[in-house]
């Protein structure tokens, strides 16, 4: 970065991308780039589809610059714009953005507990790439809710308004993906052992 | 308090706390019962290990080239007013207008000599010593490659797992072989630099900032690609950083002639 982008500040920039100046849009795109690909990336987990994702979700962002009078946090603003961009995407594809199978499953899919033996603990013997892979491995709808609320940091009624489901639905949703994310990472940890 | 039960008020146990009977039974269950305990030991890490993904992805350099050939076409980049504007359509003099006519050959060059770095590269699990240069090669420099190919050099390396690549952004392995010192840039990056140098402050930042960021991008994947020969992934990414040079090359083409 230049020392002219070091120095200017969010609300700098966000006055002189409303006037068109690249290097202001630039600034915005570097300060805000690593979480909204993230955040695409976690959601589809498909770097090209990620970076087709953000790409949009900045060009919307910059084409209504204009209207933004600063209500809310500009970041806000800007994940909850990403947060749709990628929604429509997964709508487009027919995916289910959130999950069906708490309908469909029947009861004994349910998460059970096993009783007998006694696994080891995940705590300490996970790190980000396996918890990132098992993130992939979920089914999209309770990938989604799992992403915005224990990644993004999105409230469940927040989810429930974004997605359009009840907040019961979400906080179902989301302890479902937790405890597939045990299994898988459980599992991926066994699998780790065995190879060596 | 069953396990059945806890596992029933789980959820809500984990987004708020439960009310003070309830949280006394769910309590003694847990001190009773190790399943259970690790059970909410587990999704409790889980949560927490989630929020550190925030932000962890850098996208690839050529995510902010389109963005900004958009914002071009679409004409929401505007030049500041204060900034001299030259007549940019009919170049002021031969050097000019050399310098522009210069990119498009390059940037087709560029597309070529990626092409061939990608497709010479061994298919079997034997790394090949690192190219000379990771900045594009000219032309000339890839017919040389061609008459005088890089000698091999087994490795005892073992392939990455598909999913290594996954992140094609910023593959861990990656920064294991990234050149610890920048490479002097090539006699093509400085023409590029010389040409984009008669633009505004502002746009002659963003060039060389792109051009940093896709020549830093070919270096770690070529590197990569020298460590991994047999990896598909790690090829079609190698290939994805020459266009995205090419791209930008293209598109100081555009804005100059």
């Amino acid at each position: 970065m230049t020392d002219q982008k070091d120095r200017i500040t969010e609300a700098e920039a966000i006055e002189q991308a409303k006037q068109g100046h690249e290097a202001a849009f630039e600034v915005l795109y570097h300060l805000h780039k690593r979480r909204v690909y993230s955040l695409c990336l976690r959601m589809v987990s498909n770097p090209a589809q990620a970076e087709d994702l953000a790409q949009e979700a900045f060009l919307q962002l910059f084409r209504k610059i204009g209207t933004f009078r600063g209500e809310s946090a500009f970041s806000t603003w800007l994940h909850r714009m990403t947060v749709n961009v990628v929604l429509m995407q997964l709508r487009k594809k027919g995916l289910p953005v959130v999950s069906l199978e708490e309908t469909l499953e029947a009861d004994d899919e349910a998460p059970r507990k096993e009783f007998g033996t006694r696994d080891v603990k995940l705590t300490g013997s996970i790190d980000r790439l396996q918890l990132q892979r098992a993130i992939d491995r979920l089914p999209p709808g309770y990938r989604t809710v799992f992403v915005l609320h224990d990644v993004e940091g999105f409230e469940h009624n927040e989810i429930a308004q974004i997605v359009g489901c009840s907040i019961g639905n979400s906080k179902s949703q989301l302890h479902k993906a937790r405890l597939k994310l045990r299994d898988y990472l459980k599992f991926m940890r066994a699998e780790k052992a065995k190879t060596g | 308090m069953t396990c059945s039960e806890v596992q029933r008020i789980l959820p809500e146990f984990l987004g708020s706390a439960p009310d003070g009977a309830l949280q006394t039974d769910f309590q003694t269950h847990l001190k009773s019962c190790p399943d259970c305990s690790d059970l909410l030991s587990d999704l409790t890490f889980i949560a927490s290990e989630a929020r550190q993904l925030t932000a962890s992805e850098e996208p690839p350099a050529r995510v902010w080239v389109r963005i900004a050939a958009e914002l071009r076409a679409e004409g929401l980049i505007r030049e500041p007013e204060s900034v001299p504007v030259r007549p940019i359509l009919v170049p002021t003099s031969p050097r000019r207008r050399w310098s522009a006519l210069w990119l498009a050959p390059v940037a087709a060059a560029v597309l070529a000599a990626g092409a061939y770095v990608i497709n010479h590269q061994p298919a079997s699990p034997v790394a090949k010593q690192q190219v000379a240069s990771t900045a594009v090669p000219a032309p000339a420099a890839t017919q040389t490659a061609v008459a005088n190919p890089t000698p091999v050099t087994p490795a005892p390396v073992s392939t990455p797992a598909p999913q290594q690549l996954a992140q094609k952004s910023t593959p861990p392995s990656l920064n294991a072989v990234r050149p610890a010192v920048e490479p002097e840039p090539s006699a093509e990056d400085r023409q590029f630099l010389s040409v984009v140098s008669t633009r505004a402050p502002s746009m002659r930042a963003t060039y060389e900032n792109q051009l940093q960021a896709v020549n830093a991008d070919i270096r770690e994947t070529q590197a990569y690609v020298n460590r991994y020969p047999g990896d598909a992934d790690a090829r079609q990414h190698l290939m994805d950083a020459y266009q995205q040079k090419a791209l930008l090359y293209q598109i100081a083409l555009d804005r100059i002639q």
